[in-house]
């Protein structure tokens, strides 16, 4: 497996993830990335007995439940006062269409 | 080149519509009835004013964990349980990734692989028969929260859009079916039977003005043609706001994909899924501007959640909380009170308060035909104007047994007994109150023989008729005899007469 990954898969992550990146920076992650997979590649190389169950988290408890109750929201002026700009009442964002 | 184009062209023309087979699939959204967020304590009530329903966690927040409402589990079990899935002993969470200015945390928790209901079933029928009974197959249903709202500047003056996030994870679930409808009556009947299901067991409103009860509709066409079966491209109606708008954009799209196949011969192969909308003012759908790489959600496990595992006995109290569903109610009302089905589905589509109203009714007068009659065209008609719900019609099952057994027993008649029911729904009173208010008293029957000799002896040319053998004309005696006294059984005077002019 090369140490890089295809700078075209690098250049479509990053469009999908909204980050634009110079031509110097997506060399320099396609290598980085490409280290990444290869390391993390390694388990794939290991071989397990047929019934082990996929594994999908860190933590091995389930079940991490609450119970279904009301509790009061955050006040909206503060809320809103996180967004880069807003009327009092909404978020107020570039036009969509 | 042009004369083969010219001449494949000329064989489509030549298909008609009746070799097609149309192919429709649904995704339907269902708010489910809880008071709290799906990972936040956060209401969940409609209307309130925008974002005061907003907490670190649905809104994204650095740092704030989200953790699952128990009771949004619950209820998408038992949806599933309902609509014969397979429930997941094991079921975790998915981020789909995409940027959207409602989507403030740049993902939707969702379910990819492993959904909470798996592969189930839901029959339909039409109970006049418009299409064979099928079985619709589901695909699965997984939870997800919603997303917030965004309000367009109208003015097409690029005006900013304004985002109202109160709605921002609330817990929906998704109901996914396999291609298995055939016409859009189909569709309509499927989204139909499924609200009601829903509606029993409690699990939504399924409101579909507050967006508690969304779909989207796949359908392509399957033409038989050169011997072989030729798909047309799948086309995906987005955001259908009414079971009406639903198959009106359906049944558009059917003939739209074949008008356009007959053009140009485009194929599934041709061409992607495309996404289309339902324009209701001009009733036809239009192209929607594709998402850029919209399809690449780069779906990856949640860390901030566990995987919730579920017991065999959890299920089990599930199953036990649902109760008979409308597919058992209207064999019961056929079976037990020999209804047709018809009259059983009228009286089950409007929700098991009818049923249980209907019930009593029924078993209380004796005669199960008269009070679905009754239910059917007086009940109904008053909770449609009111749009009023069966809880709050007036006249409680009790008293309409009351009223309708003097109607079996012949002692108030059908057009009387109406105005009695009337008077009861406008003054709550009670039969007995309402029949001395109205002044309606039976009338004896020395009372009614007076009655029709009267009427004979002033219409000798009627009474002549009838006796020369136009029996029909008896009619316009008791018309009269309403006049003399409104209270005169019309069947009675009608026997009556006939018996004196010997008939
Ligand atoms: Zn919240």
């Amino acid at each position: 497996m090369s140490e890089f990954i295809d700078r075209a898969v690098v250049e479509q992550v990053a469009r999908l993830a909204r980050i634009h990146l110079s031509e110097q920076q997506l060399d320099a992650s396609s290598k980085q990335l490409g280290e990444i997979l290869n390391y993390v590649g390694q388990l794939e190389r290991v071989t397990l007995p047929d019934d082990v169950e996929p594994f999908f988290g860190a933590i091995e408890s389930v079940n991490a439940i609450r119970a279904d109750e009301v509790n009061s929201s955050v006040d909206r002026d503060s809320i809103l006062s996180n967004a880069p700009d807003s009327d009092g009442e909404f978020y107020s964002v570039p036009p969509v269409f | 080149m042009n004369s083969v184009n010219e001449s494949a062209k000329e064989a489509r023309a030549r298909v008609g519509f009746d070799q097609v087979t149309v192919v429709i699939g649904m995704e339907v959204h269902v708010q489910l009835a809880t008071q709290s967020k799906l990972f936040c304590s956060c209401s969940t009530q409609f209307g309130a004013p925008p974002n005061t329903q907003t907490c670190e966690v649905c809104t994204g927040m650095p740092g704030s964990l989200p953790v699952i409402n128990n009771q949004a589990l619950q209820l998408a079990i038992k949806t599933g349980l309902a609509l014969n899935c397979e429930i997941a002993r094991s079921t975790k969470w998915d981020r789909k990734n995409y940027f959207y200015p409602d989507l403030p945390k740049g993902y939707q928790i969702s379910q990819f692989d492993k959904p909470i209901c798996g592969k189930g079933y839901l029959d339909i029928a039409d109970a006049n028969g418009a299409f064979e009974p099928r079985r619709v197959r589901l695909e699965r249903a997984h939870l997800e929260e919603d997303a917030g709202k965004s309000i367009h500047d109208e003015s097409s003056r690029g005006g900013n859009s304004k985002i109202d996030l109160n709605r921002t994870g609330t817990p929906l679930l998704e109901i996914v079916t396999k291609p298995d409808m055939r016409s859009a009556a189909e569709a309509r009947a499927f989204l139909t039977e499924l609200k009601l299901i829903l509606v029993y067991i409690g699990v939504s409103d399924c409101n579909m003005q507050q967006g508690s009860l969304r779909c989207d509709g796949n359908i392509n066409l399957h033409i038989e043609f050169g011997g072989q079966t030729i798909a047309t491209p799948i086309v995906e109606i987005k955001n259908l706001n009414s079971f009406r708008a639903a198959e009106r954009s359906l049944t558009y799209e059917a003939r739209r994909q074949f008008d356009l196949w007959q053009q140009c011969g485009l194929t599934i192969d041709d061409s992607p899924k495309q996404t289309r909308g339902w324009n209701d003012a001009q009733q036809v759908t239009t192209m929607q501007r594709e998402k850029e790489e919209s399809a690449d959600y780069r779906y990856f496990p949640d860390p901030d959640l566990i995987a919730v595992s579920t017991s065999e006995e959890e299920i089990a109290a599930i199953e036990e909380q649902i109760d008979r569903l409308p597919a058992i109610w209207r064999e019961h009302l056929s079976e037990v009170y020999n209804l047709k089905p018809y009259d059983a589905d009228v009286i089950v589509s409007q929700g098991r308060g009818l049923v249980d109203y209907f019930r009593e009714v029924a078993d209380q007068c004796g005669d199960s035909r008269i009070a679905s009659n009754w239910i059917g065209q007086e009940v109904l008609r008053y909770l449609n104007e009111s749009g009023l719900e069966i809880d709050r019609y007036p006249v409680a099952p009790r008293q309409m047994a009351e009223l309708l057994k003097r109607v079996v027993s012949n002692q108030l008649e059908q057009t009387r007994a109406k105005e009695v029911l009337n008077e009861m729904v406008a003054s709550q009173l009670s039969v007995a109150a309402a029949i001395e208010k109205l002044g309606i008293k039976a009338v004896d029957h020395d009372e009614l023989k007076s009655i029709c000799q009267q009427l004979i002896d002033e219409h000798p040319e009627v009474a002549k008729q009838i006796q020369d053998g136009n029996i029909k004309a008896v009619g316009r005696l008791v018309g009269k005899a309403r006049k003399l006294n409104p209270n005169a059984n019309p069947g009675l005077v009608k026997d009556m007469i006939l018996k004196f002019l010997g008939i």
